[in-house]
């Protein structure tokens, strides 16, 4: 799961990468070189939704998706114990729903073309929801069979650098 | 019914502990199976939410601040303040207010600003002698400008909430004076407060040093005059601006400045990742919830309730305002604003106020939420940083919460506060 975890960030960051390089150039083509491009913008978004979903994966399992646990820490450990369990039931079903009807967005569409990139099926665009419930539902089990990723995980390898 | 069943669902799953931007997605499928939607299309809407050219604004804004952030742009900002208010009582704690005033500039986040200003700042004024949990609290009150002060990308989000309608460099010219507004209201505060407490007053800058430490600092504050002046000359939109503005970020960062090493790069790209992919999920999520409240009219009924109560727009503000404060306090910044948004935006059209003054209201007002037990994001990171506990922080932050809310009142009061720069332009 450690692999997949650094393939969803890096799959993500090279694409958040990416998209900052292009936008630029595309305004550098249109102001500098007077040729304007049609292909930075959407190429920009199709990398923006994909990695909004893969990243989205891997913060899952990073733990750091914005919760309301003011209840979560008022009550009991046994409490607690149950409403973390309907945590995970809930992130399940999402997940699940995400793999099934976000397949079945991508099947309807697959036939579909992009109107800026005709060689790619409009399916391609929602790719990333079915995926990422997928890898999120893959996270869940190892949360729940595992347990939380040790200390040593790569995932809490990106603490800030020492400010001067 | 229908309100229950969307509503009470997406409370009842954050009570549970659910992350929000889940709970928001579950809460809108609960909704599609009740009156019968197709899944698919909650589906389509949770993609179309992260699929707007404008939202890469985000993303950049983000990168920019982070590369700003941690190449030395912060320690530079605070050099700069010294000079014009280091000198005087409490001088220190001036610097802190008028360095996150200025990092404001850079960055739109609270927590950046108070991790970044804190750092350097807390340890200085705790050994010039000022208490921890004063300087905690300095720190963690001022940093809530940068959500004002331009670029913020919770401005970007703001207009996305509002679908679109909402102009973003509007918005960016708006937030300058709440922005400074706020500063007073901070500084005022903690000059009475200095001088009741016999606070330490600061050296002054040598004047031989002021010139380098000025050219140092505006190569940073470059940064806002590129996106200010991009959008509002009509060469960039806010989302060009913002791409143009990382590349220059990383420009000086890596060959002006220098402090930051090729090796540190990729854990701050991790940084950031985790940081965007989280808000545009919540995003995403949230436009699917939106859909959802739309199709059940759930913004025209909420219209509905709040002008049977009063049809006067200073009562409804001030409804609003309090309702704000109080979910505040449970929830974060950017759900609240997306969730809120679309459905207060008829009723405030209604009576006709303008979404470019309550996008402030609103922002200030979560803004405040971000350092309010018991979740405030700004609150733990300031908590950490100055090593100290949230209890005795938030013991002492009571005259803070009255600076911050004698601000919200003029901000929400007087609209010509956010509305004059933007009336410049039209």
């Amino acid at each position: 799961m450690e692999w997949l975890y650094i393939a969803c960030i890096l799959l993500s960051g090279t694409a958040m990468v990416i998209i900052t390089l292009i936008i630029p150039f595309g305004v550098f083509m249109r102001y500098v070189m007077n040729s304007p491009l049609s292909w930075p913008e959407p190429a920009a978004v199709v990398m923006m939704v994909m990695f909004s979903f893969i990243g989205g994966a891997a913060v899952y399992r990073a733990n750091v998706h914005v919760a309301v646990e003011a209840l979560l820490n008022a009550v009991s450990a046994g409490q607690k114990r149950l409403m973390l369990i309907g945590v995970d039931l809930c992130i399940a079903i999402v997940a699940l729903f995400m793999v099934f009807y976000g397949g079945q967005l991508c099947r309807i569409t697959w036939n579909q073309s992009m109107a800026e990139f005709p060689a790619l099926p409009a399916g391609a665009v929602y790719l990333p929801i079915p995926i990422a419930g997928a890898l999120t539902f893959l996270f869940l089990i190892e949360r729940v069979w595992v347990g939380a990723p040790p200390s040593t995980s790569y995932m809490y390898s990106d603490a800030a650098a020492d400010l001067e | 019914m229908d309100i229950l069943i969307l509503l009470g669902s997406f409370a009842l799953l954050c009570a549970l502990g659910l992350p929000v931007a889940y709970a928001l997605g579950l809460a809108a499928i609960c909704a599609a199976l009740w009156v019968d939607i197709p899944v698919e299309a909650v589906m389509l809407k949770i993609s179309d939410g992260t699929d707007d050219f404008a939202l890469l604004a985000i993303p950049f804004f983000v990168l920019a601040g982070a590369i700003m952030a941690e190449g030395g742009m912060a320690a530079r900002l605070i050099n700069m303040a010294r000079i014009f208010v280091g000198f005087i009582r409490g001088g220190l704690a001036l610097v802190n207010i008028l360095a996150s005033s200025l990092f404001g500039c850079i960055s739109g986040s609270s927590v950046a600003d108070t991790s970044a200003i804190g750092s350097v700042m807390i340890p200085q004024m705790v050994k010039a002698g000022f208490p921890k949990v004063f300087a905690t609290n300095v720190t963690i009150c001022g940093s809530v400008q940068a959500l004002l002060i331009p670029p913020s990308h919770n401005a970007v989000i703001y207009s996305l909430a509002a679908g679109g309608s909402v102009s973003v460099a509007h918005l960016f010219l708006a937030g300058i004076f709440p922005g400074l507004l706020f500063a007073l209201c901070l500084i005022g505060l903690v000059l009475w407060i200095s001088h009741k407490r016999q606070y330490p007053k600061g050296e002054p800058v040598a004047l031989k040093d002021v010139p380098k430490i000025v050219v140092e600092a505006l190569w940073g504050l470059v940064t806002v005059v590129i996106i200010m002046g991009g959008i509002l000359s009509g060469v960039f939109t806010p989302t060009e601006s913002a791409a143009v503005a990382c590349v220059y970020a990383f420009l000086v960062t890596f060959l002006v400045y220098r402090d930051y090493h090729w090796r540190d790069l990729p854990r701050m790209i991790h940084r950031v990742v985790k940081t965007v992919s989280m808000v545009m999920m919540l995003i995403g999520f949230s436009v699917a919830f939106g859909y959802m409240m739309a199709i059940m009219q759930i913004p025209a009924k909420v219209t509905q309730f709040f002008l049977s109560v009063s049809d006067n727009k200073y009562v409804f503000l001030l409804l609003v305002n309090i309702l704000l404060l109080l979910l505040g306090t449970f929830m974060d910044l950017a759900p609240m604003l997306l969730i809120c948004t679309p459905i207060f935006m008829p009723v405030i059209l209604k009576l006709g106020i303008d979404p470019v003054h309550f996008g402030m209201i609103m922002i200030l007002n979560l803004g405040i939420g971000l350092i309010t037990p018991p979740v405030g994001p700004t609150l733990f990171v300031g908590c950490a940083i100055g090593k100290v506990t949230m209890e005795e922080v938030s013991k002492e932050l009571w005259p803070f919460y009255g600076a911050m809310c004698i601000a919200l009142l003029l901000v929400t009061y007087i609209p010509a506060i956010s509305l004059w720069l933007p009336g410049l332009t039209k």
